[in-house]
């Protein structure tokens, strides 16, 4: 059985492939750059002996990357697992964005991992799969920084909800992860209130929760209280936090 | 520079290892290799491996530290011949591990486990018994580096061989290493280690010189006065059945070790830990290879216990001619200044020094010292550098962070032409870090 990471060269995405490799999930890796997957799948496969896949595909111009994701599993064992730990995001996301930039942001955020869910669909199904999606808390309430990419994470939520809804009775496994803050190079240099995860840590919850049923839930799990808390902050007071 | 391009910047305050050198930087920390090229080409910087030289050799206050953590894979492993091509900033402790899993080692390594490969490059490290088996870059094949003015390029011996060599103990200055080709051989299981007591410095060299060819071959000496140079020789030969008995594995040592409150080496201290060390050393043990190859992973309370103040590592290599000399010299100004030494190691030294390496033929002697910055301590720290010039010596820039670019010219008889060689590559100065701004390369 093939597991596929989408957004596998950094971050979340490259704690998730080395755990699932060590794990013993054969992978097809995709990320943008073909330098960065070349070296994440010799050394997987040198540390842990896995067969590891790759495909580089940059997200913000492919007009179909589910199309491209299916040709390249064709040649593959039958798919079981969709994870995608895929993001982007920018410090001059605050209203002021041109189309084009726009465009790219819900390109990467919202618009490829809808359609690669929907490419991939049926394969998950028949297999009795998971899929596994990543949102952010900058979901959580709309800010004046990273507009759009809140704006894509709140959109990809809401879509995995409408996946669970629809394929739960199906045996299709829907779970999603808020992700808290995490260190990486979104939020390197960045002055956060609250404590950074590590990926390595957030990678190993989300392998181990593999097998389990769909949820929605924040990671690490503590994010749920300051989320709670945000959520229902009276608006005369949200509008004064510069968080 | 703006977050826009593509590159995320942190301030942080980062420390050499002897704590001697502080600076509030901007790192950057790629992930991607787009990353590595996204800083403008003429933005100063350095590159720091896992940033556990002694020295500021991988940061400046003004310069862009480009942090190599993530580009730590290993990329190929030819099992039938040992070559191993890993990203710059694998750990040497990593790949070692990798390596005897596979049946084969790294001849020469640093002391520190979490030393990078770049930066094991960077400053042509030396292990555990130089004149056996060189330095670093007798096992490096290959390198990938980029220029950020010329982009990427391959080197070695048979490609651009001026650059690749210069990337020897170039301390980051011909640009950004990403990847190396290093040649491996078949591993030890095993060291026997056995000690042989020595009365002082001289009898130690005779020592050193008469077991040259063990695969480790080092000396632990007391710096004291009255007791100057009493210590072990202590030497390893290959075990045919494996390691024997309990030996207790040891986690690597950290990156930064957080100095105790109080300065542990005083001269009580001092006199604890020489006689603590003359005891341990004596017992014959069987070790497996990774502990033999990094004994440091025992001694993460000797570095705390330079408290804030940290420390100063000296070393000289001292040819054999004009050793004996300089050692009888040097009792003479420890007797009169009597300086707190923590710790003096010995090494033999059998190369051919090139540019800034510290290579030749001689023995090595590194004296460690606690708070370098007091009086008395400054003042034997100049002494001594002193009588090492004044001896042939040559300087371990990557160890001391007392030397001063004034002095380096009396050390190094062609240094100008060894700068030209680096800074020919570099002639705008966009690699630079606290280490190579001190010392005028």
């Amino acid at each position: 059985m093939t597991t596929v990471v989408v957004g596998a060269s950094s971050g979340l995405g490259r704690a998730l492939a080395e755990e699932l490799a060590r794990a013993g999930h054969e992978l097809l890796l995709v990320a943008s750059d073909p330098r960065d997957l070349c070296a994440i799948a010799a050394d997987l496969g040198l540390r842990h002996s896995a067969k590891v896949h790759t495909l580089a595909m940059d997200l913000a111009s492919t007009a179909d990357p589910g199309a491209r994701l299916l040709a390249a599993l064709a040649e593959l064992p039958a798919l079981s697992a969709l994870l995608l730990p895929v993001g982007q995001s920018r410090v001059d996301d605050d209203g002021s964005l041109g189309a084009a930039a726009t465009g790219q942001l819900l390109a990467i955020n919202l618009h490829a991992p809808i359609a690669i869910v929907q490419a991939l669909l049926p394969a998950l199904l028949e297999a009795r799969g998971v899929v596994v999606g990543f949102g952010s808390v900058a979901a959580v309430r709309g800010r004046s920084r990273n507009m759009v990419y809140a704006a894509a994470k709140k959109g990809l939520q809401g879509f995995f909800e409408s996946l669970r809804h629809r394929h739960s009775q199906q045996g299709l496994r829907v779970q999603f992860h808020r992700l808290g803050f995490m260190r990486s190079n979104l939020t390197h240099g960045m002055r956060l209130p609250l404590p950074l995860a590590e990926p390595a840590q957030v990678a190993s919850q989300v392998v181990a929760n593999l097998e389990k049923t769909s949820f929605d839930r924040h990671a690490p799990r503590w994010w749920a209280i300051p989320a709670f808390i945000i959520a229902h902050l009276p608006w005369f007071v949200f509008r004064r936090m510069d968080a | 520079m703006s977050r826009k391009r593509g590159f995320a910047l942190a301030e942080t305050q980062l420390a050499s290892f002897d704590r001697s050198t502080t600076a509030r930087c901007h790192v950057q920390r790629p992930d991607r290799y787009r990353l590595l090229e996204a800083l403008p080409a003429d933005a100063r910087r350095i590159t720091r491996g896992s940033g556990v030289s002694f020295v500021g050799a991988s940061f400046a206050h003004d310069s862009v530290v480009q942090e190599m953590g993530a580009f730590d894979r290993l990329l190929e492993f030819d099992s039938a011949q040992g070559w191993l091509t890993v990203e710059a900033g694998a750990r040497i402790g990593d790949v070692t591990r990798f390596a005897l899993s596979r049946g084969w080692m790294l001849p020469v390594v640093p002391g520190h486990p979490r030393a990078s490969i770049g930066g094991c490059i960077a400053a042509d490290v030396h292990g555990k018994n130089p004149a056996r088996d060189g330095t670093f870059r007798q096992h490096v094949e290959s390198i990938e580096l980029f220029d950020p003015q010329a982009g990427w390029m391959q080197l070695g011996p048979n490609e651009d061989p001026d650059r690749f060599a210069a990337c020897f103990a170039g301390f980051g200055i011909p640009g950004l290493m990403v990847r190396a080709r290093l040649r491996l051989v078949p591993a030890a299981q095993a060291y026997s280690l056995r000690s042989i007591a020595v009365a002082n410095l001289i009898e130690a060299a005779d020592v050193l010189r008469s077991h040259a060819n063990a695969p480790l071959l080092y000396g632990w000496h007391d710096g004291r006065a009255g007791r100057f140079g009493r210590g072990v020789i202590r030497f390893g030969l290959e075990a045919k059945d494996g390691a024997t008995g309990k030996h207790r594995t040891h986690p690597d040592l950290p990156e930064s070790i957080a100095p105790w409150p109080i300065t542990a080496w005083n001269r009580i201290g001092i006199s604890i830990m020489n006689r603590w060390i003359r005891h341990r050393q004596f017992a014959a043990q069987q070790v497996p290879t990774a502990a033999a190859l990094f004994p440091l992973n025992e001694a993460r309370g000797y570095f705390a216990g330079f408290g804030k103040h940290g420390m100063n590592e000296a070393q000289w290599l001292l040819p054999h001619a004009s050793y004996a000399e300089f050692v009888s010299a040097l009792e003479a100004e420890v007797r009169r200044l009597r300086p707190r030494i923590s710790l003096i190691a010995s090494k033999l030294f059998e190369g051919q020094p090139t540019g800034f390496s510290f290579d030749g033929s001689g023995i090595a002697l590194a004296i460690q010292m606690p708070q370098p910055r007091q009086r008395e301590q400054a003042a034997f720290i100049e002494s001594l550098t002193e009588l090492a010039i004044l001896h042939g010596g040559r300087p371990n820039l990557i160890k001391d962070s007392s030397l001063e670019a004034a002095v380096l010219p009396r050390c190094f008889a062609d240094f100008d032409n060894a700068r030209h060689a680096l800074r020919r590559f570099d002639p705008a100065h966009v690699q630079e870090s606290a280490m190579t701004r001190r010392l005028g390369l």
